[in-house]
C-alpha cells in the first residue's frame, strides 16, 4: 500500500487541512474529506497535477443537516480517491466540474440537480435528466425526508380546487 | 449552412432502433447529422431510493433488476461493496464461480449484441445466427443458476449454487461449440463486403476524445483504452487467472466490434481455465443481517464497460445510501461526438455499438383520460381495487378463491 | 371482347397476379427464413396478412393530402398489372405485344416506385419524406443500368418486343450465354427495385421506422403489399422471359409450370442476396450502382451491338 500512502503523505504536506481528514482503507482506496472553500482548490490539484484523469462518479447523499458529495476520481492503475465535500442543505450550491475538467460527469451533476435540489453552477443549459418533464417543482427524491406518496398528495390537490 | 435546410427527425422515446426508451433528437441537412439532442430518464425507476428502504438481502434481487443483461454485473458489484463494509473473507471457490458466471454473461451480452448491431445495419442473417447460437449459454446459465437472465447467483459472502461434474462437462462442450462458432463470426464480420463497408469508419471517436469523456468498456478499448477493470483493479478471481485486455486501433464500430469479439474469444479461455483450476472448498461464508457502519466502492468490468457502485452502511440491515454508474450514462455522451458529420443512417449502429442499455424511479402512476386531458391520478391501491373491480364487472371475480386460498392455508 | 376482360382481371391479368404475387411472398419468406435457420411462416401467411389488413381501419394523417395518399397505392398495383401484360409468360407471345414494347414495360414498372415517393411525400411525415426522397435517390441509381440490360438483348434480337426477344433466344438458345453480364446486372438492379436488402435503404426500419409506409394502415397498406408482391412477380417475369427464354411455346399446364419454375429461381437467387448482405448506406448504393452495375450494363450493351453487327445478320428473322 506504499503507493496509496505517498498520496496520503503528498496531500497532507500540500495541503495542511488534509492532515486528519484523509485514509487509506485497502488496496487502491483513498478516502478524503474538504470543506467547499477548498475543495477546488485541492480538487484541481488532484486531477492535474497528481494524475487522477478519471471521474468515476459523483454519489450525492443527504446526511441531515447537509448534503454530502463524494467525488470517485481514479487513476489509470485503478487507485481511487474519493473526495467528501459537504455543502449545507440551506444554500446547496456547488460549481461544476464538467465543463474544467470532465465533460462526462454531465449526467452526473444533472442527476444532482434533479434528485437531491443541488444547484451546479456553471452546468450548461440542457435537457433535464433523470426526472420526468411534469414533475413538481421542489421535489427531491433522493433526501431522506422524500416519501414516494407525497406525489400522491400533490396531484391530488388541484382535483380539490 | 442554410437553416431552413436543417430538418429535426426523433429517434425515440419509441423507435424500431431502440430496444429501450430514449429521445435522441437527430437534426439533419439531407443526410447529413448536424447536431444531436439527447434526452434520458424514460427508465428512470427509482432504484437508488427504493434500496434504501429494502434490506441487503432484498437489494440484491432489486439491484439484478436493474439491467436484465448485466444482472449478474451489478449485483456482483453491489455485494462486493458489502463484504468489503463487512470484512467478509469470499473463499476462493465462491469467487472462482463468480467469475465465470460473470464471463459467461459475457458471453450471452456480446452475442446479444452481435445481432442486435447486424440487425441495425440490415443484416438479419446475422442476427438470427447469433441468437441462435446464444441460447446455447442462456441454457447453461439456466442449468447452473436456474435461471436464464436473473440468475441471483450471488450471495452475501459467496455464492448460491456449486457446480456438478456434469455441468463441468455440458460447459466445457458447450464452450467449445461457442469458439467455433465465434470463429465464423469473425469471418463473416471482418470479410463480408457490406457489413465492413457499412461499420468502417463509422461512429469515429478519438483516443484524446475517449479519454476526456471517460468512455468505459470495449467502447474505450476500441479507440485504443488499455483500460479492463479486471486488470486495473482485480475483483473476485481475476488476479489469478491469465487473460488478455483486448484494444484495437480502429476507433469506429468495426474496432468496437472486434474488440467485442476478441472479448468473447478471451472469454472462452477464461472459463476453461476456471473450470480446469477450480479451487475446491466452501463456495460461502455467512454473512450478518446487519452491517456496520462503512462505506465502499468497487468497480466491475461489466459486458457493456465498468460498473461503478458505492454503498454506504449505517448499522442497520439497510444501506444508508446505494449509488449505481452503469457503463452506458458516460459512454451516452461520447455519441454525439461521434455522430458529427456522419449519416442518418449510421446513427442507428452508433448508438447500438456502444451496447447501451438505458437504467434508471418510480413514478406515480399516471391514468390520462383519452380525449379530455385532464389527467386522473390513481394510488397503487386504487389502481389495484379499480382492476379488481373491472374484472368483476366482466364476470371474473376472484373472492371465491381467495377464500378458498386463505382456508387451505389455515 | 368478353374474353380479353375476364383475361385481364382473372387470368393471367389482375387476380392470378395477385396470388401468384403471394404465393412468391410465400416462396420469398420460407427461402429467406430457412436460409437464417429459422421455421418460416405457413403457407397461408401472406393471404392471412392481405385479409387481416384489409379488415383494418385506414387511418389518414391529417396532415396528408388525402387524394393523393389513397390513389397512390392503387396506383402502384395498377400500374404492375398492366406492366404484366406485355411480358411473354409462357405460350409464345404476351397478352399483349407491340414493337418496343419492352420500353414501355420499363415506364411501366418505375410508376410503382414512382407512387411509392409520392405515397412518402403526401403522407408528410418526417420518416415518410425521407423515405421518399431515398426511393427516388435509389431510383435514379439502379434505373439506367436496368434500361440498358433490358433493351441490350433486343439489340442482338433485332427487336424491341419482349414477346419478340422470348422468341428469338428460344429459337438461339447459345445466344442466351452472351448475355450473363447482363442478367446478373439485372437481378442486381430488380434487388434495387423491389427495394429489397442489401437496397432497402428507402424503407430502413432501424433508421427510418418504414420509411414510405410509415403512414400506411389498412387497406391502404394492404394494396401497397399486394402491389409490391405483383410488382415481384412482374419483374422476375421480365428478366425469366429475357434472360431465361426456356419452355416458352410450351403452351399448356406444362408452359405454365416452366413458367413458375423460372420464376422461382430468378426468386431463389434474390433471396440469397437478401440473406447474405447488410444494408448499405445511400450514398454507398449510389456510388455501387455508377461505378460498377452501370459500366457492366454499358459493357453488356457492347457485347450486344458487336455481336449483332458481326453475326447477328445470320440469325436475325426471328423477331418481328
Amino acid at each position: 500500500m506504499a503507493n496509496e500512502q505517498a498520496i496520503q503523505a503528498e496531500l497532507q504536506e500540500k495541503f495542511p487541512y488534509f492532515s486528519e481528514k484523509i485514509n487509506v482503507s485497502g488496496d487502491r482506496r483513498i478516502w478524503a474529506e474538504v470543506e467547499p472553500a477548498n475543495f477546488f482548490e485541492a480538487f484541481d490539484y488532484i486531477v492535474k497535477k497528481m494524475d487522477f484523469p478519471v471521474l468515476c462518479i459523483i454519489t450525492g447523499l443527504d446526511s441531515g443537516d447537509n448534503l454530502e458529495l463524494i467525488y470517485h476520481l481514479s487513476r489509470r492503475d485503478g487507485t481511487m480517491l474519493n473526495l467528501k465535500t459537504f455543502i449545507p442543505k440551506a444554500n446547496p450550491v456547488h460549481k461544476t466540474v464538467m465543463v474544467d475538467y470532465f465533460p462526462g460527469a454531465e449526467l452526473y451533476e444533472r442527476e444532482l440537480v434533479d434528485l437531491l435540489g443541488m444547484r451546479i453552477e456553471g452546468l450548461p443549459e440542457g435537457n433535464r435528466y433523470p426526472l420526468p418533464d411534469d414533475w413538481p417543482e421542489g421535489q427531491y427524491p433522493l433526501r431522506k425526508d422524500w416519501t414516494a406518496d407525497i406525489l400522491d398528495k400533490l396531484d391530488k390537490q388541484p382535483e380539490e380546487k | 449552412m442554410n437553416p431552413d435546410k436543417i430538418v429535426k427527425i426523433p429517434m425515440g422515446p419509441q423507435h424500431p432502433a431502440l430496444k429501450e426508451p430514449a429521445c435522441f433528437t437527430i437534426s439533419l441537412n439531407g443526410e447529413k447529422l448536424v447536431d444531436l439532442d439527447l434526452r434520458l430518464g424514460y427508465n428512470h425507476r427509482g432504484i437508488e431510493k427504493a434500496a434504501e428502504e429494502r434490506t441487503y438481502i432484498q437489494n440484491i434481487y432489486l439491484l439484478e433488476r436493474i439491467c436484465g443483461i448485466c444482472s449478474h454485473s451489478h449485483t456482483t458489484c453491489m455485494i462486493q461493496c458489502v463484504e468489503q463494509i463487512a470484512g467478509l473473507e469470499v473463499p476462493a471457490r465462491g469467487r472462482w464461480l463468480r467469475t465465470m458466471v460473470g464471463e459467461l454473461e459475457r458471453v450471452h451480452s456480446h452475442l446479444l449484441w452481435l445481432g442486435v448491431a447486424a440487425h441495425e445495419v440490415g443484416f438479419d442473417t446475422l442476427l438470427m445466427y447469433s441468437w441462435r447460437d446464444r441460447e446455447i449459454v442462456m441454457d447453461l446459465l439456466a442449468a447452473m443458476t436456474g435461471n436464464r437472465v436473473n440468475y441471483s447467483f450471488n450471495l452475501i459472502g459467496g455464492a448460491k449454487l456449486d457446480i456438478t461434474e456434469e455441468q463441468k462437462k455440458d460447459i466445457l462442450k458447450a464452450v467449445d461449440a461457442l469458439e467455433e462458432r465465434t470463429k465464423y463470426y469473425i469471418e463473416v464480420a471482418t470479410e463480408e463486403t457490406t457489413l465492413v463497408a457499412r461499420l468502417s469508419n463509422v461512429g469515429y471517436i478519438s483516443l484524446d476524445d475517449v479519454m476526456r469523456i471517460g468512455v468505459v468498456g470495449p467502447t474505450g478499448r476500441a479507440s485504443g483504452l488499455d483500460s479492463d477493470a479486471r486488470k486495473d483493479d482485480p475483483y473476485a478471481a481475476y488476479d489469478e487467472i491469465p487473460f488478455k485486455v483486448i484494444t484495437d486501433t480502429h476507433c469506429d464500430v468495426y474496432g468496437r466490434a472486434l474488440v467485442r469479439m476478441g472479448e468473447l474469444m478471451e472469454s472462452y479461455k477464461i472459463i476453461r481455465y476456471v473450470l480446469q483450476n477450480l479451487p475446491d472448498g466452501p463456495i460461502a461464508v455467512k454473512a450478518p443481517r446487519k452491517i456496520p457502519a462503512g462505506e465502499a466502492i468497487s468497480r466491475y468490468e461489466a459486458p457493456r464497460g465498468e460498473d461503478v457502485h458505492y454503498v454506504r452502511a449505517n448499522g442497520t440491515d439497510k444501506p444508508e445510501r446505494m449509488r449505481v454508474r452503469a457503463p452506458t450514462m458516460v459512454n451516452l455522451l461520447a455519441v454525439p461526438k461521434m455522430l458529427k458529420g456522419d449519416n442518418l443512417a449510421d446513427v442507428a449502429i452508433t448508438i447500438a455499438a456502444i451496447d447501451p442499455c438505458f437504467s434508471c424511479t418510480d413514478r406515480a402512476i399516471r391514468v390520462s383520460d383519452y380525449d379530455g386531458g385532464n389527467a386522473k391520478v390513481m394510488t397503487w391501491e386504487e389502481t389495484r381495487q379499480f382492476s379488481i373491480d373491472w374484472y368483476r364487472k366482466n364476470g371474473v371475480d376472484f373472492t371465491e378463491l381467495n377464500k378458498r386460498f386463505a382456508n387451505r392455508i389455515k | 371482347m368478353a374474353a380479353s376482360i375476364i383475361e385481364m382481371i382473372v387470368f393471367p391479368g389482375f387476380i392470378f397476379l395477385g396470388v401468384l404475387g403471394m404465393i412468391f411472398e410465400y416462396v420469398d419468406r420460407i427461402l429467406y427464413a430457412r436460409l437464417q435457420n429459422r421455421k418460416g411462416p405457413p403457407w397461408f401467411q401472406p393471404f392471412a396478412d392481405f385479409i387481416k389488413l384489409g379488415a383494418k381501419e385506414d387511418v389518414i394523417p391529417r396532415e396528408a393530402d388525402s387524394r393523393m395518399f389513397k390513389l397512390a397505392p392503387i396506383l402502384a398495383a395498377a400500374a404492375a398489372v398492366v406492366a404484366s401484360f406485355y411480358i411473354p409468360m409462357w405460350g409464345g407471345s404476351a397478352l399483349h405485344s407491340f414493337t418496343g414494347d419492352a420500353v414501355v414495360v420499363i415506364y411501366l414498372l418505375t410508376i410503382p416506385t414512382v407512387s411509392f415517393f409520392l405515397a412518402g411525400w403526401y403522407s408528410t411525415s418526417l420518416y415518410s419524406t425521407v423515405g421518399a426522397v431515398r426511393t427516388i435517390t435509389q431510383l435514379f441509381a439502379y434505373e439506367v443500368p436496368l434500361f440498358l440490360v433490358i433493351l441490350a438483348p433486343g439489340i442482338l434480337a433485332g427487336t424491341w418486343s419482349l414477346s419478340g426477344m422470348a422468341v428469338f433466344y428460344s429459337q438461339h438458345p447459345l445466344l442466351c450465354l452472351t448475355n450473363v453480364l447482363g442478367f446478373v446486372v439485372a437481378i442486381v438492379a430488380l434487388q434495387g427495385k423491389l427495394e429489397r436488402i442489401p437496397f432497402d435503404i428507402p424503407e430502413a426500419e432501424t433508421e427510418i421506422v418504414a420509411g414510405t409506409f410509415t403512414e400506411y394502415s389498412g387497406r391502404l397498406l394492404a394494396i401497397f403489399r399486394l402491389a409490391i408482391d405483383i410488382e415481384t412477380v412482374v419483374g422476375a417475369a421480365l428478366v425469366s422471359a429475357i434472360f431465361l427464354p426456356f419452355g416458352i411455346g410450351l403452351g399448356g399446364v406444362l408452359g405454365c409450370l416452366v413458367f413458375i419454375i423460372k420464376i422461382a429461381v430468378v426468386m431463389f437467387i434474390l433471396a440469397v442476396f437478401k440473406t447474405s448482405m447488410a444494408r448499405l448506406r445511400i450514398e454507398q448504393m449510389v456510388n455501387f450502382c455508377w461505378k460498377y452495375v452501370a459500366p457492366a450494363a454499358v459493357l453488356q450493351l457492347f457485347i450486344s451491338m458487336i455481336l449483332g453487327a458481326f453475326i447477328g445478320d445470320a440469325f436475325i428473322g426471328g423477331g418481328e
